[in-house]
C-alpha cells in the first residue's frame, strides 16, 4: 500500500467537512475519488498533500505513519496535486512555471533558464502537448494551464499523484490526452487518485473507487464491481433518476434570431433562431467558437459582420448593457470571474441586475430586496444560512443558482448558459435543468452550451453542433453523441 | 459570531479607549475650546475621506485630492479676492473638485489605465497648474464673512461639524440605499460581474470620482477658511490621511468593502492620536510614526479577520 487513511476526521470552527475519511492507494493504480461538492474530497485530500492537518485518524504512507505540515513535506516524500484551479504564476512561462520553486541553480544564485527551458520543451514534446515552454502562463486556455499543472506535478518525480478534476475544462481530444498520460504514470507504478464530476469518464480511466458522501466513505472498492446507478445513489444519498430527460414543450415565436454573425476567427457565418419554451443546445470541442458567439451576442466582444434580432426586431447590442436591456441573459461559463460578485452577499447579487425594480424616488427598498432574495433562494433551493451571506460562501452549486437568480429576477426572456454544469455537483446539475425547463415552459427561449454531450441529449429539444467557428450541423434533441461527434470532430467534407 | 463582532467593532471601541485615555491622560482634553478644535482640525481630513471612501469602494483611488484640495481653495479664493460674494467663491471651489474629479474618472474608464496611475499624473498636473496660477503665492484679501465656514459656530457647535455630519449622512445615504452605491460595491466587488450584470460601470465610476472631487473641493474652501489664504501648497500628504482613514475605518483597497462610519472612526482615531500627542507634548515627529504604525495594525487586524473567516468558509 503507498497510501492508507483511516478514520479521518477534520472540523473547520464548529462545520465538520470530514467525520470518517477512509482510503487506500496502493501502487500501479488509479483511484477514483467521488462525491459531491462539499462531500469532503477537497478537504481530505488537503490533509494528504500537507495543506490542512488532519484533528483525528491515521495515515500510512508506504506503511509509516505520517502527517506533512506543509505542501513542501508532503512534496518532499513523493506526494504531488494537480490543482483544479491551478496555482500557477499567470506572468511566468511555462517553463518556469514548471520548475518553480526548483530551479536549476548556477552559482551566485543564477537561474539556468536554459536548461529549464531544454527540459521542459523535451517533457512537453514526450507528452505531446500543445505546448511551449516560452509561453506565457497567463495567455493559455484553461486546458493549457492544466497541463502546466500537470507537467510540474510529473517533474517533481512523485510517486503519488492527487489529480482534482484534471478534465473539467478540458476538451475531447485533450481529455484522451490526459487519460493517457494518467495510465502511462500507472504503467510505471506510480499510484494516482483522481477526483472527477464527469461520471462518463471513470471506466476508461478508474481502477478503484472510493465514494464520499457528508465527510464519511461510504463505499470504497474495485470499479468493476459496482454500476453507475449505484455510485450515483452513493453519492447523493437517495434514489434518484440518473438519466433526467426533459419533455419539450411546443416552441412559440422566435425570440432571438441572428444572422451570418462573423467575428475574425473566433466564428464565422453563425445564424440560428431560438424560441420561446425550447432549450437549443450548442455543442462542440473546446475552442469551436461557441462562448466566443455568446459573448458577441451579449455585446461583450463586437461583432464584424451579422446581424441579430430580438423578439423579430433588428437590434443593436454593443455592450452587455444593451443587451440586458433587450431582454437577454448570459449565465457565464467562470461564475467567480464574471458571474458573481464574490465578496457581496446574495441579496445583493440577485438583485444586481434588476434594482431598478427595487428603488423607489432613488433609494433602495430595503424590505423589497429582503422579499425578493428571500423569494428566489426558496425557489431555486439555494442553500444559505441568509440572503446577508456572501456569495462567495457557497457550494459552486448554490453559487450557480444564485447567478441564475440574477437574471430570473431580472425576467430576462432569452437566456444563454454557457456550461451551466461546470464544476457543480450531480443533485444540483438536475436543479439547474429543472430551472431551464422551467423557463423554458414559462416562454423563455433558452440557449445551453455544454461540453457535456449526455447532458444536451438529456435537456436539449435540438442541438446545434459548431467546429472552427462555423456551425456545421443540426441535429434533433433525441440524437446520439456518436451523431454530435461527427459533426462537431470531423473535417465538413466527411459529415453527410 | 462573537468573535467577528467584536473584530468589526474594534475601530470604534479603539476609538472609545483611545478617547478615554486621553480624558484622563490630559486634564485639557475634556475642555470644550479643545473638543471643538479638533472637530476643526478633522473636518477637512473627514470630508475629504468621505470621498475617498466612496471611490476605494468601488476598487479606485485618488492620489490626487492633496493637490486637488489646494487648487480648488486656490481658485475659491481668487475668485472672492477678484469682488465675487463668498458663495459664489465656494461654488468655484466646489466646481474645480468637480472637474477634475470628473477627469480622474474619465481617463481612468475611457483610457482603461490604473487609477492609481491616472491621479498620480493628475496629482502633479494639478499641483503645477496651481503653481503657475499664483506663482505660488499664497491668495490673500479675502472677505472677512469667509472664516465662518472654517471657524464659525451655529447653535452651539463648529459650525463645520454640521458641514461634516451633513455630508456624511448624503454619502451614507447615497452608499447603502442608492443604485449608484451598490454599484460601487459590485464594481469594487468584481468589476466584470458587474459589466455583465448590464451596470453602467464607467459612467458611474466617473461619477463616484467627480463626487469624490466635489467633497474634496468643499475640504478645500474649508481649509481655506481656517488659514484665511489660499495656499498653494496646501493639502500636501492629505491624500494619505484620507486613504489611511478609509483603510482604518475597514475599507478594502481590494475595493468591494468600507463604510461612511468605518471611515469617520477611521478619522477621528487619527485626529485624536494626533490632538493627544500635541496635548501630551510627544514630538510631532514621533506622531507620524505613531499614527503609521496604526495604520498597519489597523489593517494587520483587519486581513486576520478575513482569514479567518475564509478558513470557517
Amino acid at each position: 500500500m503507498l497510501l492508507d487513511l483511516s478514520g479521518i476526521q477534520k472540523r473547520y470552527s464548529g462545520v465538520t467537512a470530514l467525520r470518517d475519511g477512509n482510503l487506500c492507494v496502493g501502487p500501479g493504480e488509479v483511484h477514483l475519488l467521488l462525491g459531491e461538492n462539499g462531500a469532503g474530497k477537497s478537504t481530505l485530500m488537503k490533509i494528504v498533500a500537507g495543506m490542512e492537518h488532519r484533528d483525528a485518524g491515521r495515515m500510512l504512507w508506504q506503511g509509516r505513519e505520517a502527517g506533512f505540515r506543509t505542501p513542501a513535506e508532503a512534496s518532499a516524500a513523493g506526494i504531488a496535486m494537480v490543482h483544479q484551479e491551478s496555482l500557477l504564476a499567470p506572468h511566468l512561462t511555462v517553463a518556469e512555471n514548471i520548475f518553480l520553486g526548483r530551479e536549476e541553480r548556477l552559482p551566485f544564485g543564477w537561474v539556468n533558464r536554459r536548461r529549464m527551458i531544454e527540459q521542459a520543451s523535451r517533457m512537453i514534446e514526450a507528452h505531446h502537448f500543445p505546448l511551449d515552454a516560452g509561453w506565457r502562463v497567463g495567455r493559455l486556455s484553461p486546458a493549457g494551464k492544466q497541463l502546466v499543472g500537470i507537467c510540474r506535478a510529473i517533474q517533481h518525480g512523485s510517486s503519488l499523484l492527487i489529480f482534482d478534476e484534471p478534465t473539467s475544462s478540458l476538451s475531447g481530444a485533450e481529455t484522451e490526452e490526459v487519460f493517457r498520460i494518467v495510465r502511462t504514470l500507472r504503467a510505471r507504478g506510480m499510484g494516482v487518485i483522481y477526483i472527477t464530476h464527469r461520471l462518463e469518464e471513470l471506466r476508461a480511466i478508474g481502477d478503484r473507487v472510493t465514494i464520499l458522501r457528508d465527510g464519511v466513505t461510504v463505499h470504497s472498492g474495485p470499479l468493476a464491481d459496482v454500476s453507475t446507478d449505484r455510485i450515483i445513489q452513493h453519492m447523493v444519498g437517495r434514489e434518484m433518476v440518473s438519466i433526467y430527460q426533459r419533455q419539450p414543450v411546443p416552441p412559440g415565436a422566435e425570440l432571438l434570431r441572428v444572422e451570418g454573425l462573423t467575428r475574425g476567427v473566433a466564428f464565422r457565418d453563425v445564424s440560428f433562431g431560438l424560441r420561446a419554451g425550447e432549450i437549443v443546445g450548442l455543442a462542440g470541442l473546446m475552442g469551436a467558437g461557441r462562448t466566443e458567439t455568446c459573448l458577441a451576442i451579449f455585446g461583450v466582444d463586437p461583432i464584424d459582420a451579422g446581424k441579430v434580432f430580438v423578439d423579430g426586431r433588428a437590434a443593436r447590442i454593443g455592450s452587455p448593457r444593451e443587451a440586458v436591456a433587450a431582454g437577454i441573459a448570459l449565465v457565464t461559463e467562470d461564475r467567480q470571474k464574471t458571474g458573481l460578485a464574490l465578496r457581496l452577499p446574495i441579496a445583493y447579487n440577485i438583485t444586481m441586475a434588476n434594482l431598478r425594480a427595487i428603488t423607489r424616488l432613488g433609494v433602495i427598498d430595503g424590505s423589497a430586496q429582503n422579499r425578493v432574495t428571500a423569494e428566489y433562494i426558496a425557489r431555486l433551493r439555494i442553500r444559505a444560512s441568509s440572503g446577508r451571506q456572501a456569495a462567495g460562501r457557497l457550494s459552486g452549486g448554490n453559487q450557480q443558482k444564485v447567478a441564475i437568480a440574477k437574471w430570473l429576477f431580472r425576467r430576462a426572456r432569452v437566456f444563454l448558459f454557457d456550461e451551466p454544469t461546470r464544476g457543480i455537483d450531480v443533485g444540483a446539475k438536475i436543479e439547474v435543468f429543472e430551472v431551464m425547463d422551467e423557463l423554458a415552459r414559462a416562454g423563455a427561449a433558452v440557449l445551453m452550451v455544454s461540453s457535456e454531450m449526455q447532458e444536451l441529449l438529456q435537456v436539449a429539444d435540438r442541438i446545434l453542433v459548431m467546429r472552427q467557428g462555423r456551425i456545421t450541423g443540426e441535429l434533433p434533441g433525441r440524437t446520439t453523441q456518436e451523431e454530435i461527434m461527427r459533426f462537431a470532430a470531423l473535417e465538413p467534407e466527411c459529415a453527410p | 459570531m462573537m468573535q467577528p463582532m467584536m473584530q468589526r467593532l474594534l475601530p470604534f471601541l479603539s476609538l472609545v479607549v483611545l478617547f478615554v485615555a486621553l480624558a484622563i491622560a490630559s486634564p485639557h482634553f475634556l475642555t470644550e475650546t479643545n473638543l471643538s478644535s479638533v472637530v476643526r482640525q478633522t473636518a477637512v481630513i473627514n470630508v475629504m475621506s468621505l470621498g475617498m471612501t466612496l471611490i476605494i469602494i468601488a476598487g479606485g483611488i485618488d492620489l490626487s485630492v492633496g493637490a486637488m484640495l489646494a487648487m480648488c481653495g486656490v481658485l475659491g479664493t481668487m475668485a472672492m479676492q477678484g469682488g465675487m460674494p463668498v458663495s459664489v467663491g465656494i461654488l468655484v471651489g466646489l466646481l474645480a473638485g468637480l472637474f477634475w474629479g470628473s477627469v480622474n474618472g474619465f481617463l481612468t474608464t475611457r483610457l482603461r489605465i490604473a487609477p492609481f496611475i491616472v491621479t498620480l499624473g493628475t496629482l502633479g498636473i494639478i499641483r503645477g497648474l496651481t503653481l503657475i496660477i499664483t506663482n505660488g503665492l499664497p491668495v490673500t484679501q479675502i472677505p472677512r464673512s469667509f472664516a465662518f465656514l472654517g471657524e464659525g459656530n451655529l447653535l452651539g457647535v463648529p459650525f463645520v461639524l454640521w458641514v461634516v455630519v451633513i455630508c456624511a449622512l448624503a454619502t451614507h445615504v447615497i452608499l447603502e440605499h442608492t443604485r449608484l452605491g451598490r454599484y460601487a460595491f459590485a464594481i469594487g466587488s468584481n468589476p466584470d460581474a458587474a459589466v455583465y450584470a448590464g451596470v453602467p460601470v464607467a459612467f458611474d465610476i466617473t461619477v463616484i470620482y467627480a463626487l469624490g472631487g466635489l467633497l474634496t473641493g468643499l475640504a478645500g474652501m474649508i481649509e481655506a477658511s481656517r488659514l484665511m489664504t489660499g495656499q498653494p501648497s496646501a493639502g500636501n500628504g492629505y491624500e494619505l490621511q484620507a486613504i489611511a482613514a478609509v483603510v482604518i475605518g475597514g475599507g478594502s483597497l481590494h475595493g468591494g468593502e468600507g463604510s461612511v462610519v468605518g471611515t469617520l472612526i477611521g478619522a477621528l482615531i487619527m485626529g485624536l492620536l494626533s490632538n493627544g500627542s500635541d496635548l501630551l507634548g510627544i514630538s510631532p515627529y514621533l506622531q507620524q510614526a505613531i499614527i503609521g504604525a496604526v495604520i498597519i495594525l489597523a489593517v494587520s487586524v483587519d486581513e486576520l479577520r478575513k482569514r479567518r473567516g475564509r478558513a470557517e468558509g
